[in-house]
């Protein structure tokens, strides 16, 4: 619907009629949601305060929110009253990124092997396909308490999290890469004579680039979900155990302050790290629709939940990885056109 | 030997062969995947009792006799009850909020409004929602409902306005041309051409839903898998709480792969009736 008002090249237009075509602009909507959110919160404060006193137990102001953010990033250390060794935003962000950095590394090597095996070979891929989709839909929660449990307080409960919430996506991508390098270019390769380091280099890598890429994308930021989850139950500092933190000593403002950290935190990742890296992750092909599809997809959230929806549209095999993700009943090898016509 | 016969011979052998050798393949792939069941089951019954302790790392066979136990005690079918009921209400708001986004944002208006908190919906982590629900609800039932909310709305919106982006535009042409209203316009080309994406949204949704789910339970419950989960682990009684988590991981999976999966197949006869033609 590009029905909206086109700004004329002279101010020929009556201010009122600019203003119209300024309030109908999307971005112009874009900028009322935070505002929008602002306003309801404030009124559900005053709601609260007057109308209907039971209704909750406690409702930061968005004064609050912001004094206790704004104590994380300039403190160096805050709270001198409840707890003198606590850190502030940069130090536990810092450690957090840490252990997903140990966790994602392991996963990352782990799940590589394993899924190289598994798109080489149809016995190692029936060995390992069950526990892998059940790994995959295993809550993070999960393993998050048993590792508090099995491992104590320290940084080996939440490594073990980002891992086993994060290996399986590793292997499943680099499956579904192996089993999408195309056949001919290895062909032909052989009957060139090419080396067989200059095959992998050349043929091999590329095309699991994408793969690797997605591969990269989904273990990380789910990764980073099951960090906060271990670290509220078996951390000892870190991200997670600030929120736990301020929600143990029933401190609103603090937990929903420390709630906006993370999502800034996302946020910028996705902006400033991923979306750029996968431009240029796919700048050298830009034509061929699989990867743009997969990149449209990746665009719309990085949740990997548009793209079983976009190959409902266009059938590439390029992208099926990214249908079998979230569909592990469909990665049946014996019927492989179980997608829709 | 004749050469006809020879030929017919051969050719008889080729799809025997063809046959045989896809049967082994089959076998092969069967007993490989025995084999991994048996290899992961034993390594697991194994490691519990000897290098770590039977009360860190309870074996399967632990796990079903404590399953057994639980559920003669009967406090099984209460949680589970209790658990889905709040997924069922809270996944059934958050789907309707997120395809309801998903169907207005064909307005570009709409759009920009709603796609900061897509993306936020999204991105953060299901722990924050669980956390400030909880502080703000105590346990009042808004506060897990709400996070199952905040947390799954962006994917059925993600999943929707994917949808959207590929409506016919042939027909909205000329729906629009023949003046039909808007909201017959909705219902007969935008939401049939949505359906199949709606699905999607509800399955994707649905994987993350009963996590959340069960992870504001552990804080702001007093009943449910997760509350359960929870008072096991505090008491590190791992058999228990090992158990909660697979009975209702398992039972998650049934309704994901199984109920929605025949529900989808269900309304998409149709389809597949056309594309049989």
């Amino acid at each position: 619907m590009a029905t909206t008002i086109e700004r004329p090249p002279t101010g020929s237009l009556a201010p009122r009629r600019r203003l119209a075509s300024i309030v109908k602009s999307p971005a112009f909507a874009r900028v009322l949601f935070p505002i929008s959110v602002l306003v309801f919160w404030l009124a559900s404060i005053a709601v609260i305060r007057n109308i209907w006193p039971f209704a909750v137990d406690v409702l930061p102001t968005p004064l609050e929110v912001a004094d206790a953010m704004w104590g994380e990033i300039i403190d160096p250390f805050v709270g001198g009253i409840q707890a003198p060794t606590r850190e502030n935003v940069y130090f536990t962000f810092y450690r957090s990124l840490i252990r997903l950095g140990i966790g994602f590394g392991i996963a990352m090597s782990l799940g590589t092997i394993i899924g190289l095996g598994m798109g080489l070979s149809r016995k190692v891929d029936a060995f390992f396909h069950d526990w892998v989709m059940a790994v995959l839909a295993m809550p993070a929660l999960a393993w998050a308490l048993f590792g508090s449990l099995a491992f104590g307080f320290g940084n080996t409960g939440p490594v073990f999290t980002v891992v086993l919430a994060g290996i399986p996506f590793v292997i499943v991508n680099v499956r579904e890469g192996v089993r999408n390098t195309p056949r001919e270019l290895f062909d032909m390769a052989t009957a060139f004579h090419v080396p067989g380091n200059r095959i992998t280099r050349h043929v091999l890598l590329p095309s699991l680039m994408p793969f690797f890429f997605a591969a990269i994308r989904y273990a990380f930021s789910i990764g980073w979900k099951g960090l906060v989850i271990a670290e509220v139950f078996g951390g000892q500092d870190g991200a997670g155990w600030t929120i736990k933190f301020y929600y143990d000593a029933h401190r609103a403002h603090g937990v929903v302050g420390y709630a906006f950290f993370f999502i800034i935190f996302a946020l910028a990742l996705e902006k400033f790290v991923f979306e750029p890296w996968s431009r240029r992750v796919f700048k050298w092909r830009p034509n061929i629709a699989a990867t743009a599809v997969v990149e449209k997809a990746f665009a719309a959230g990085g949740a990997g939940a548009a793209i079983a929806a976009a190959t409902l549209i266009t059938q590439v095999d390029a992208v099926d990885f990214i249908d079998e993700e979230d569909e592990p009943k469909r990665i049946d090898v014996d019927e492989p056109d179980d997608h829709e016509e | 030997m004749a050469t006809t016969t020879d030929n017919a011979a051969t050719r008889v052998t080729g799809e025997e062969l063809a046959r045989r050798a896809r049967r082994k393949e089959l076998r092969d792939r069967w007993m490989w995947r025995i084999l991994g069941y048996v290899a992961v089951l034993g390594a697991w019954e194994f490691v519990s009792g000897r290098f770590l302790e039977e009360a860190l790392l309870p074996g399967p066979t632990r796990v079903i006799r404590t399953f057994g136990e639980i559920w003669s005690s009967g406090k099984l079918p209460g949680a589970f009850a209790d658990t889905l009921t709040r997924l069922f209400i809270g996944f059934g708001l958050s789907f309707i909020i997120g395809a309801v986004i998903g169907i207005i944002s064909q307005n570009r208006w709409w759009e920009g409004y709603f796609r900061d908190a897509t993306l936020v919906g999204l991105t953060a982590p299901g722990l924050i929602w669980a956390l400030i629900t909880a502080i703000v609800f105590g346990n009042r039932i808004w506060g897990p409902l709400l996070a199952i909310i905040f947390t799954t709305f962006g994917l059925v919106t993600v999943n929707v306005y994917e949808g959207v982006k590929s409506l016919p535009k042939e027909l909205m042409d000329m729906s629009r041309a023949f003046h039909v209203p808007g909201a017959i316009r909705q219902r007969h080309i935008v939401v049939p051409h949505l359906a199949p994406f709606l699905f999607t949204g509800m399955r994707f949704g649905f994987s993350i839903a009963w996590k959340v789910t069960v992870l504001t339970e552990v804080f702001s419950s007093s009943s449910g898998i997760g509350f359960e989960m929870r008072v096991s682990s505090q008491l590190f009684q791992m058999d228990e709480f090992l158990t909660w988590i697979l009975a209702f991981f398992l039972f998650a999976l049934f309704l994901e792969k199984v109920v929605l999966q025949a529900f989808e197949n269900r309304f998409f006869r149709w389809r597949q009736a056309v594309s049989a033609q």
